[in-house]
């Protein structure tokens, strides 16, 4: 064995093991349980089958789970695309205190997301509420947490605001591999703002795109601290995300295999919205 | 001469990643010759309270260390240690569902012949047994809590009110005060679990105790005309609220009650240092929550507030028991309880504080009954229910869900 290939493997294996020991074990442990009764603390269990599995697709809470976390993904995975593009394309261009400027766009990234969530659990709890007091207004006056029908808004807010400084930056990145002289001929064709952007910049974008798109959707998709600091999953169960439910199911609740079983369908899940979304993506990558 | 390198190689990165996985857990290193333990507690009210003690035994038992442990959401925290087999040496925590579930399970230890439950106020052993549904002693109950409405003195005085002690005089009460222009009730539905103490009351009082019992074995339903009428009572109350009383938490209920903005507040003594924290002149009363016109029929709603318990797998089960041992002495208990404003489970010691005196008449004639949500699987999660039905007020889906959730929960099993 060469030297070189010696000191592949001695980086490649002890990762491997590392990556074994912490993730794949741990999966394979969870796909195990889920075919058991275990409640996550007694000594002894028995074997169900499929029974838990069976039992997810009549369970209302779990649709339900579902379709806020789908709900709350697409609405944030489109926000935090948009925003982050506009807020990259501004710092790109020549404008006084850039630098200063990426450094403030990138600080929610730096902070934890439950001191964020807590920051603006008082927020949504005390300021808004007594300036929307103060403006008379009816509607700014609640705290929008507490409302089964708007929580979830308040916990995109809270996403989109931390999510953004990430995408910026990768946004930021794919703009500056752009060549100078694309730009240099569409302003010599007498092409618009608009015209160059779509043309031009976005096309040269594509792969970021793909890779925002399917980051921020899985990140979305598993979310779960923003949750916790903002709502609990309340009201009710409104704003319960998948994850949520596994944790609170299955550690509170003491029902530790049933929701096993709900995590090795969500695993399975992600990993076909991601497989498709790359495919999908990708695709227009190449047509583009 | 390949093949060695490539074993080597893949020993080493064993041995690393091994080294890695028992960094993990492992505490107690000690270099000192201390034994040390852990104190596990699930109050955050009471984390001061404990530290004084702590401090005390420390300082008395210089060969042992004990530290407190009180982490937020401290009971999830205590069931995901016991799914990964890392129970700490000493554990306090509520009479509720978690602590049945563990018991049952055999995670602690067993107190029958140990010789601390001779100073227990039997009715809280009683009540342990009832829940676990056992006869063997798993934890020693140290304080014991109680529930009802809290009210501001002052505000009763100035608006020439009395206490009311049948639910019509609760409600004619609450509409006097709105009618004066103030708020009655402080709720704080945003936190789930506050929802819970009026339901405790109303359903203990009007359906008994022994409901939840009768449920498990399939005899009765919570679609019934008494289920109802708690959840109609529940609803009742939601009129005389301030106005946001989706978006208000327990930790805004608490500073809002101390600074005089609602007459009642339907909490439990756990909330009187918290509320007197954030206004020291605040003028705190109690009374138990009338839920029924039967004033013989409403009771205070008292459990296990604390108990004490030891792993059964902990290295050190004779200091474990001197700590709990020393909790338990009079004069600990009673540190305990005046700070705190809970009850001693521990017979001798009395809670004399002028701002729980309401409840003295209930705990003399015996008038206290355990919180019914203690009985109700924690998988139901009755508190997210009720939250639920508080924003859509449909009595018929309420009654309906409660009957879904606890009979699938029950088919999980």
């Amino acid at each position: 064995m060469s030297k070189r290939k010696a000191a592949f493997y001695s980086m490649t294996i002890p990762a491997l093991l590392l990556f074994f020991t912490f993730h794949t074990f741990p999966t394979l442990q969870g796909i195990f349980y889920s075919f058991t009764n275990w409640d996550g603390y007694s000594d002894g269990y028995d074997f169900v089958g499929f029974k838990n599995f069976k039992a997810l697709f009549t369970d209302e809470n779990v649709l339900n789970a579902y379709l806020f976390t789908f709900k709350y993904a697409i609405v944030v995975t489109v926000l935090i695309n948009v925003i982050s593009l506009l807020i990259a394309l501004g710092l790109n261009s020549k404008i006084k205190f850039r630098n200063f400027f990426r450094g403030v766009y990138f600080l929610p990234n730096v902070l934890g997301v439950l001191i964020v969530g807590y920051i603006f659990n008082y927020i949504f709890a005390n300021a808004i509420p007594t300036i929307g007091e103060a403006l008379g207004s009816e509607t700014l006056a609640i705290n929008i947490l507490g409302s089964e029908k708007w929580a979830w808004v308040g916990i995109v807010i809270v996403a989109v605001w931390q999510g953004i400084a990430f995408n910026t930056i990768l946004y930021l990145a794919g703009l500056q591999t752009i060549p100078r002289d694309l730009y240099e001929a569409s302003d010599i064709d007498g092409a618009g703002k608009w015209e160059t952007f779509r043309s031009i910049t976005f096309p040269m974008l594509a792969s970021f795109f793909t890779i925002n798109m399917v980051l921020a959707m899985k990140n979305s998709l598993m979310v779960f601290d923003q949750i916790v600091a903002l709502t609990g999953g309340g009201p009710g169960r409104a704003t319960q995300s998948i994850a949520m439910l596994i944790y609170q199911g299955g550690f509170q609740g003491g029902e530790f295999a049933y929701q096993s079983a709900n995590a090795v369908i969500y695993f399975i899940v992600i990993v076909i919205i991601s497989v498709v979304q790359l495919n999908f993506l990708q695709k227009r990558e190449m047509d583009a | 001469m390949k093949k060695k390198k490539m074993i080597s190689i893949v020993l080493v990165s064993a041995l690393f990643a091994m080294a890695l996985a028992g960094c993990g857990g492992k505490k107690d290193a000690a270099d000192d010759g201390k034994i040390k333990l852990e104190f596990f507690q699930n109050k955050t009210e009471a984390k001061a309270s404990f530290d004084e003690l702590v401090k005390k035994f420390n300082d008395a038992n210089p060969n042992i260390t004990v530290t407190q442990v009180n982490p937020p959401d401290a009971e999830t925290v205590l069931k995901t240690r016991v799914a990964k087999k890392d129970v700490p040496d000493i554990i306090g925590i509520g009479a509720t569902d978690t602590y049945a579930q563990l018991a049952k399970s055999g995670v602690f230890a067993d107190f029958s012949d140990s010789g601390l439950t001779g100073n227990i106020q039997p009715a809280y052993l009683n009540m342990m047994n009832k829940l676990t549904g056992s006869e063997k002693v798993n934890g020693i109950p140290f304080t014991a809590n109680a529930s009802g409405v809290i009210y501001n003195k002052k505000m009763f005085e100035e608006l020439g009110l009395s206490i009311p002690k049948t639910w019509d005089e609760l409600i004619a009460t609450a509409q006097k005060v709105k009618d004066a222009g103030k708020t009655p009730f402080y709720l704080t539905i945003k936190d789930s679990w506050t929802t819970l103490v009026p339901f405790n009351s109303l359903s203990t009082e009007i359906m008994g105790i022994d409901f939840y019992g009768e449920r498990a074995e399939g005899k009765t339903k919570f679609d019934s005309p008494e289920f109802r009428e708690v959840a109609e009572k529940q609803l009742k109350l939601m009129d005389f609220a301030e106005k946001d009383m989706y978006g208000k938490g327990y930790n805004d209920g608490n500073a809002a009650f101390a600074k005089g903005e609602a007459a009642m507040y339907l909490q439990g003594v756990w909330a009187i240092p918290e509320i007197l924290k954030a206004n020291p002149d605040a003028s705190v009363g109690v009374f138990p929550f009338p839920g029924t016109n039967d004033a013989g029929r409403n009771k205070v709603i008292s459990g296990v507030d604390t108990l004490l318990t030891v792993s059964k797998n902990t290295k050190h089960p004779e200091e474990a028991k001197k700590f709990i041992e020393f909790l338990l002495k009079s004069e600990n208990v009673q540190t305990f309880i005046d700070q705190q404003k809970a009850f001693s489970a521990v017979k001798g010691v009395n809670q004399s504080d002028a701002s729980v005196q309401g409840f003295n008449e209930a705990f003399e004639s015996g008038a206290i009954e355990d919180f019914s949500d203690h009985y109700i699987p924690s998988a139901v999660k009755a508190d997210t229910i009720i939250q639920g039905f508080m924003q859509k007020k449909d009595i018929d889906a309420y009654v309906k869900q409660f009957d879904t959730e606890w009979d699938k929960v029950a088919a999980r099993k």
